[in-house]
């Protein structure tokens, strides 16, 4: 089971269905953690994504791996401790934008700091809650300003860029307040490049896996681009797409590509063997 | 061995607008950041980002970066392999 279930769900079928985790109470709590560690409450530098240094790189370039696995094991603890994120489908994702207000969309601190994207082509992050009424505080984050959105507003917005092929995750700011939706892809995003490129798990597996139904796939390959995750190819000899199911991340982009219905999404507490790895 | 890129701040004027080589590179191993912390209630100005190589273990030493920079602040060095 998802720890993150077993700690915060308190009874709703998931974590991130459970109103509290998104609540005032533990934002307030966030702050003082991150004030106490120096964070200064930025985004930035709450994760532990900030603590994959030149360091990190080096441990693991000469395979110093005893280092490189003490070093993996202190970014987890405050990653999942400060800010880190999980896979959710787009169902999941539209069922959470009715659990919470305010809503804003904002730009991409990733993108603007891997591509320099600027501001006006940037604006694919959600913040949300009650934090959002203090993105003043915090203009440089905020590079861009923020636009209030309604839910059907962010709903729309969030669905389009799942068309487009991004990747919905929700992020905890201070565990379990969850106070993003983020939108991503492979490499810019940097929860998803350190997860993957390291398995270094800022970013969680989701509660899903995609399964291709062989019968009905045509082999068109239309799903291949839309994986971010390197757990869909297209297997030559077979003219069919083949899910890597251990390194899908239950995301849901391929499924709503295909355009036979070839591929669905089953819970991943379904599969025994798939069941705890996240 | 991981390949060293450096910046030269001083000739790197307003990254955030250029951004040449942040888009030339093929494996995105440079990123941008500032060379201030957050500070609250102020945005950082321009001239205050940089580029540095975030992801040296990505870089695969083809110096399109160094080609693409207008005004020459980029410098790969790698001193491994058969490469130098």
């Amino acid at each position: 089971m998802c720890v993150w279930c077993e700690k915060y769900a308190d009874g709703y079928q998931r974590w991130y269905f459970n109103p509290a985790n998104y609540a005032r109470k533990l934002y307030k709590v966030r702050k003082e953690e991150a004030e106490a560690t120096g964070a200064e409450g930025s985004p930035m530098a709450a994760g532990g994504m900030a603590l994959l240094t030149d360091e990190f790189l080096q441990a693991w370039d000469r395979k110093d791996y005893a280092t490189v696995d003490k070093m993996k094991q202190d970014i987890e603890k405050l990653s999942w401790a400060a800010h880190f994120g999980q896979v959710v489908t787009l169902e999941d994702t539209l069922k959470v934008i009715d659990l919470l207000y305010p809503i804003a969309i904002m730009t991409c601190v990733c993108r603007r700091s891997m591509l320099g994207l600027p501001d006006e082509e940037n604006f694919t992050c959600i913040g949300m809650g009650p934090g959002m009424y203090k993105w003043e505080r915090w203009p440089n984050t905020y590079r861009g300003g923020v636009q209030f959105l309604t839910p059907e507003e962010t709903k729309d917005i969030v669905t389009r860029l799942n068309k487009r092929g991004l990747v919905q995750t929700l992020f905890t700011f201070g565990t379990p307040y969850i106070g993003g939706i983020c939108n991503c892809d492979y490499p810019d995003c940097a929860a998803i490049r350190t997860t993957l490129d390291f398995g270094v798990r800022t970013l969680w597996k989701g509660h899903h896996v995609a399964q291709v139904d062989r019968d009905l796939c045509n082999g068109c390959a239309s799903c291949v681009h839309r994986c971010q995750f390197k757990a869909l190819s297209f297997s030559p000899s077979q003219q069919k797409a083949y899910i890597d199911q251990f390194q899908c991340f239950g995301c849901g982009l391929c499924v709503t590509e295909c355009p036979q219905d070839a591929i669905t999404l089953v819970e991943r507490a379904s599969l025994p063997a798939l069941a705890d790895v996240w | 061995m991981l390949p060293k890129i450096t910046v030269d701040d001083n000739k790197c004027n307003d990254p955030l607008s250029c951004r040449k080589c942040l888009l030339a590179c093929p494996m995105h191993a440079l990123g941008l950041g500032t060379k201030v912390g957050p500070k609250k209630f102020q945005e950082i100005p321009p001239e205050q980002f940089r580029v540095a190589g975030v992801r040296l273990e990505r870089c695969t030493v083809c110096r399109d970066c160094v080609r693409v920079c207008p005004s020459g602040a980029i410098q790969v060095v790698y001193d491994g392999g058969a490469g130098k």
